[in-house]
């Protein structure tokens, strides 16, 4: 269908306006601006921030100097989580552009993983895909790629190559016809209520009797709390790549198109905005 | 048990047993259980004196023949019977069970470490993994450079070989904190031909401890021999 191909696109192309400003603790040698930036949703902020830190880097010396991290209203943001994923759960409610405050010292080593380079990014999206894969084809289909296969997802990430990535990724959204779908989705729900970082577990795309899940299945199942009961307000927004899907829209379809890169569904519950 | 992996509800069993014998030799080893649910992890936690001028700070080359700056204070290597299946990851080992304290200088033991570690199950894998951070008593966190240094160095340069076995940070599941862990997409490579061994063998097998005896040791665990002769049936 052309229409899903369009989807994957706009997934793919999504953008969120950043600004980012240097922690006013940070000793500087003389004042400096803010950094505006529009971050790709699907990537994660070591591969899109080099501007940012030469940016800042002009106005300190070097002593001052350690390893990068980033925060917004006080809490350090993981870096290792798809950029629109931090968007969504920290500041989808909140007035564009986003504001994100730099620092260069006291790094929260007990909260945030180090990322001393790219290839640590690259290591943790590999992961990712293999351990989705390890869940949609019991590894199979990851196992069967050559190492170039590989490079080439993590270089089409890397450099915003929509047909380079998807040229090897379309192979790990196959199923045999027969099954339905994948074996288990690969998903993970992040809920701002919990002091769990987010909830993942197995769950099929069909159920026994041959009839494919939902949205609602899966949050039923989940997180039922996240879910309007019958007469009352509506408590929480499920996001998705910052919309949110029907209720209905079956799982293993939005697992072919709206996964992440790293081929996992990054679902957000968020309180409903207050106006 | 099937083909080298298990189901949550078997991994939750095993543990419990392991529980049961460490609670009986005063292990440490204790069940954390998650918010309102019936997840949970094996958690143990403990204390070892370093050398002073241990690398925590200096800069180590990952090479062999710095073996002899290497302390061995900390770890003692246990053969639990199991040599032919896990050989591919357990090299020979020369030296067992010596606790030879060896410092640049000859200086003694001084500084306390404080390392944790968490074993959790991995639905994605279907197999346990291991999970574990260290820190100074000042709260101090050990750096990968500093857990790569404490690592035995014969099982450095196999864990270097194969870097999907590496040590590498990750997020904690049910902590979101910043520990290390190796990672689990080989556990059930190793643990097929374990198991069926001990199949073969009409042996009884606690498929957590038996993964944790090859595992625990290459970050400075020690499984007990007295848990080998404790253990009941679970198969």
């Amino acid at each position: 269908m052309a229409d899903d191909k369009d989807v994957l696109r706009d997934v793919w192309f999504g953008r969120i306006p950043t600004c980012f400003t240097l922690n006013p603790d940070e000793v500087t040698e003389r004042e400096a601006e803010p950094y505006y930036l529009l971050l790709p949703r699907v990537s994660y902020l070591p591969l899109v921030t080099d501007k940012v830190k030469k940016h800042f880097l002009k106005v300190m010396r070097t002593e001052d100097v350690e390893e990068i991290w980033f925060e917004h209203e006080g809490t350090p943001l993981k870096w290792h989580y798809p950029i629109g994923v931090l968007f969504d759960f920290h500041a989808s409610n909140t007035v564009l552009p986003w504001s994100i405050t730099v620092h260069f010292k006291n790094f929260p080593d007990v909260d945030l993983l180090h990322c001393p380079s790219n290839s640590v990014v690259e290591a943790h999206f590999m992961s990712s895909i293999k351990e989705a894969d390890a869940l949609k084809h019991k590894s199979q289909v990851v196992n069967d790629m050559q190492k170039k296969d590989h490079k080439q997802l993590w270089m089409g990430l890397q450099n915003d190559k929509f047909d380079q990535f998807w040229a090897m990724n379309r192979k790990l959204m196959e199923y045999p016809t027969e099954e339905g779908g994948f074996r288990y989705i690969p998903f993970r729900i992040y809920q701002t209520t919990s002091d769990r970082p987010f909830i993942q577990k197995l769950f099929r795309p069909v159920s026994t009797e041959g009839n494919p899940h939902t949205l609602f299945d899966l949050l039923k199942e989940m997180c039922p709390d996240a879910l309007t009961k019958d007469g009352e307000e509506k408590r929480f927004q499920v996001v998705i790549h910052g919309i949110e899907p029907l209720l209905e829209t079956p799982l293993q379809w939005l697992s072919e198109h709206l996964s992440h890169p790293d081929n996992f569904l990054h679902i957000c519950i968020i309180p409903t905005p207050t106006d | 048990m099937s083909c080298g992996v298990l189901d949550e509800e078997e991994f939750s069993r095993c543990c419990q047993l392991l529980l049961h014998h460490s609670d009986s030799v005063g292990d440490g080893w204790s069940w954390e259980a998650v918010q309102s649910s019936d997840e949970g992890y094996l958690k143990k936690t403990v204390l070892r004196s370093v050398p002073a001028d241990q690398s925590i700070t200096q800069k180590h080359k990952e090479s062999g023949s710095d073996s002899e700056q290497f302390d061995y204070c900390r770890f003692k290597t246990e053969e639990q019977g199991v040599n032919g299946s896990a050989d591919s990851l357990r090299p020979d080992v020369e030296d067992e069970d010596d606790c030879v304290c060896r410092a640049p200088g000859g200086s003694s033991c001084s500084s306390v470490l404080q390392f944790e570690y968490h074993v959790l199950y991995s639905c994605s894998y279907r197999t346990p993994v291991l999970y574990f951070r260290a820190s100074t008593l000042e709260g101090r966190s050990l750096t990968l450079e500093d857990v790569w240094n404490s690592v035995h160095p014969n099982y450095r340069l196999g864990l270097q070989s194969r870097p999907l076995d590496a040590i590498t940070q990750q997020e904690h599941p049910f902590l979101g904190q910043a520990f290390f862990f190796l990672h689990p997409c080989r556990t059930e490579e190793f643990m097929k031909p374990l198991l069926q061994m001990t199949w073969d063998q009409n042996r009884p097998v606690n498929y957590v401890l038996s993964w944790l005896s090859v595992v625990g040791p290459m970050v400075g665990l020690d499984v007990s021999l007295d848990y080998v002769t404790l253990q009941q049936p679970t198969v």
